[in-house]
C-alpha cells in the first residue's frame, strides 16, 4: 500500500489530501475561494493564485497532522500540473516539487481532468475499465471513453461554453451571484421546469458534442422579458441542460461498448443531473456510477488517487515538468469545428 | 546551512551558505520566463545531496508569478525537511549588488502597467530610506533621489530622470546574508506591491 499526498490548485479551490493505493482517504482539506471572487462575478486568475499560495502550505501541514503521518512516510507527491489557471497551477506544482526534492519521493504531475476521470474508482471498487464518462465542470464538458489509466478517447466536447459555466452565467442573469451551480439547483427546486420554453442546442445531431451558448442567451431573454418567475427560469434552464446531457450521452453510449456510464466533475454534484443519467444508463443497459458530491467538485483526494494509479503504473515525472494551461486528456482528439480553447 | 532562493525577476537565483555564513555554492541564470521548470532542478544541483537547516526566499516586490513560484517551492522544501522558512526583500537583494559602496542607492524593477517597483537604501548597511512603492517612471523620477540606480528597471528610470548611474543588477541569492536582519526575517508570503488587476462588477 502506498500513501500519496495530493495537491490541487487549478481553479478556485485550494486542496490537499492523503490517500492510499487501497482507496483509503486518510485526510483531506479543501478551502474554496468563492467569497474572494464573488464581488467580480467569476474567478479572477490573479486573485486565485494569490489565495492558493497563502492557503495551500497550511493545508499540507493540516492533512499530515490530521492523518498523524510524517511527511517522510508519504510514498509520492501528486500535484495538479494543468489544465487550469496556470498561475494557480504553478503554486501547487511548485510546492509538490519542493516536497519531492526534500523527501526524495517521486513527483507525479497529474492532469486535473484525469483526476476527475478516475475519481469514481476511489469510492467505487467495483467499477472496471472501460467506462463512458460525462465530465462536466466549470471549465469542461466532454464525453470520454476511459479505457484505463492514461488511456482516454474523447468522443465529444463542448463547442462553446462548459456546462458549469452555463450554470454560473444563468445564475448571474438570475441575480444569484457566484458560484452558480448550487444556487440555480436550489432555486430550480421551487420552479416549474416546463414553464419557460428554452432551446436544447445540438440535441438530435449525430455527433454527441455540446453547446450551451444559445441556452445562455435564451435565459437572458427570458429574464429580460419579465414574463417568468426566476424559479421557473432556473428550473427550465436546469431541465434544458439535463436534456442536452441525456441526449448527447445516449448518442455516445451507442458509439461505445463500455459497460458502465460514469458522471464526474462539479456539475455531477447536481441531483437532477445524477438522476437523469442514472435513468439513461438503465435504459441503455449500462451500469451507473457517480462519485459522492464532495468528490465531484474540485478536491485533492482525486489528484492523490490518480497519482496512486500512475505510480502503480511506474509513471513519475521530473522536477522540470511544466505547468500547463491547456492539457487535453486525449491528445489525438480531432479538433471540433467551431470549438474554442475549452475543447 | 542556509538555502537562499530568489525568482522575483527574469533571473533565477539560488545560493547555499555554510558555517560562518560562508557562501558555499551559487547558481544564477537570467532566463526571462520558465522559473517553474528551472528552479527546483537548479536547487537540486546546487545542493548536491546536502540538506540545509533553514531557507530564505525572496518575496518581492517583482513578478507576481515569479515570487509565487519561489515561495511555493520554498514552502514545499521547508515542510519536506521540517526546517524554518523566512522571507527576504527582493529589492534589498538588488540593492546589495552594489556591495561596499557608500551612499544612497535605489533598487528599480519593472512592475505592472509600465510602472516601476522602487525602494531606496543607504550604503552597504542597506538601511531602508523609504518604503517600497510602485510608481510611474515620471513619478519615480521625482521621488527617487539616489544617484545610483540598480536593477532591471534602472535604465528606464535614468531615462525618465536624466541623471545618475544605472547598473543592470539582478536579485542575487548569494547576497542574501548581506541583508540586515529586518529585511530577511519577513513572513514567507508575497510582497506584491500592487493590488491584483480586477475591478468589482456593479452589484450583481
Amino acid at each position: 500500500m502506498a500513501v500519496i499526498l495530493g495537491l490541487e490548485s487549478s481553479c478556485d479551490d485550494s486542496a490537499a489530501a492523503l490517500v492510499t493505493s487501497d482507496r483509503q482517504i486518510l485526510a483531506q482539506a479543501v478551502v474554496g475561494q468563492a467569497d474572494q471572487h464573488r464581488p467580480f462575478g467569476g474567478v479572477v486568475p490573479e486573485i486565485a493564485a494569490r489565495a492558493h499560495v497563502e492557503i495551500l502550505p497550511g493545508l499540507v501541514r493540516q492533512v499530515l497532522r490530521d492523518a498523524a503521518i510524517e511527511i517522510g512516510e508519504v510514498d509520492a507527491i501528486a500535484a495538479t500540473a494543468g489544465p487550469g489557471l496556470v498561475g494557480g497551477v504553478m503554486v501547487g506544482l511548485l510546492a509538490g516539487k519542493g516536497l519531492s526534492l526534500a523527501t526524495g519521493k517521486p513527483l507525479i504531475a497529474v492532469n486535473h481532468l484525469e483526476g476527475h476521470a478516475l475519481s469514481p474508482g476511489l469510492t467505487d471498487a467495483s467499477l472496471d475499465f472501460p467506462y463512458l464518462l460525462l465530465l462536466a465542470s466549470g471549465g469542461h464538458c466532454q464525453l470520454l471513453e476511459v479505457r484505463g489509466v492514461g488511456d482516454y478517447r474523447r468522443l465529444a466536447t463542448t463547442i462553446d461554453d462548459a456546462a458549469g459555466e452555463a450554470f454560473d452565467k444563468a445564475a448571474k442573469q438570475l441575480g444569484l451571484g457566484y458560484p452558480g451551480g448550487p444556487a440555480v439547483e436550489q432555486l430550480a427546486g421551487q420552479g416549474d421546469p416546463e414553464a419557460v420554453p428554452l432551446p436544447r442546442p445540438l440535441v438530435g445531431s449525430g455527433e454527441p458534442h455540446f453547446s450551451f451558448a444559445g441556452l445562455k442567451s435564451a435565459v437572458q431573454r427570458a429574464v429580460q422579458s419579465g414574463k417568468y418567475r426566476p424559479a421557473d427560469i432556473a428550473a427550465s434552464f436546469q431541465a434544458a441542460v439535463v436534456d442536452c446531457f441525456v441526449d448527447r450521452t445516449r448518442i455516445a453510449l451507442r458509439k461505445s461498448d463500455a459497460p458502465s456510464l460514469v458522471v464526474a466533475g462539479g456539475v455531477a454534484a447536481n441531483a437532477s443531473v445524477r438522476e437523469a443519467l442514472e435513468t439513461l444508463a438503465a435504459e441503455e443497459g449500462r451500469a451507473f456510477s457517480v462519485p459522492p458530491g464532495w468528490l465531484c467538485t474540485d478536491n485533492a483526494a482525486m489528484i492523490g488517487w490518480a497519482g496512486a494509479q500512475r505510480l502503480a503504473a511506474g509513471w513519475v515525472d521530473g522536477l522540470d515538468v511544466p505547468a500547463r494551461a491547456r492539457w487535453p486528456l486525449d491528445e489525438d482528439a480531432e479538433k471540433v469545428r467551431g470549438a474554442g480553447v475549452k475543447a | 546551512m542556509i538555502l537562499a532562493i530568489d525568482t522575483s525577476t527574469a533571473a533565477c537565483s539560488v545560493a547555499l551558505f555554510g558555517a560562518n555564513e560562508r557562501l558555499m555554492a551559487r547558481e544564477q541564470e537570467v532566463i526571462g520566463r520558465g522559473h517553474a521548470e528551472r528552479l527546483v532542478p537548479m536547487i537540486e544541483k546546487l545542493l548536491d545531496g546536502r540538506q540545509p537547516d533553514a531557507i530564505l526566499v525572496g518575496v518581492g516586490p517583482g513578478s507576481f508569478t515569479g515570487i509565487r513560484v519561489g515561495i511555493a517551492a520554498a514552502q514545499g522544501l521547508a515542510i519536506g525537511w521540517n526546517i524554518p522558512l523566512d522571507g527576504m526583500s527582493s529589492l534589498a537583494l538588488i540593492a546589495a549588488s552594489a556591495g561596499e559602496e557608500p551612499g544612497a542607492r535605489a533598487a528599480v524593477v519593472p512592475g505592472g502597467h509600465g510602472e516601476l517597483f522602487v525602494q531606496e537604501f543607504d550604503g552597504p548597511d542597506l538601511t531602508q530610506l523609504g518604503p517600497h512603492r510602485s510608481l510611474a517612471p515620471e513619478a519615480a523620477a521625482e521621488e527617487i533621489g539616489a544617484p545610483l540606480l540598480l536593477g532591471p528597471g534602472a535604465a528606464t528610470l535614468i531615462a525618465a530622470r536624466g541623471s545618475g548611474e544605472a547598473r543592470e543588477g539582478w536579485p542575487d541569492a548569494g547576497c542574501a546574508l548581506d541583508l540586515p536582519e529586518d529585511l530577511r526575517k519577513l513572513a514567507p508570503k508575497p510582497l506584491y506591491g500592487r493590488p491584483p488587476d480586477a475591478k468589482p462588477k456593479a452589484a450583481v
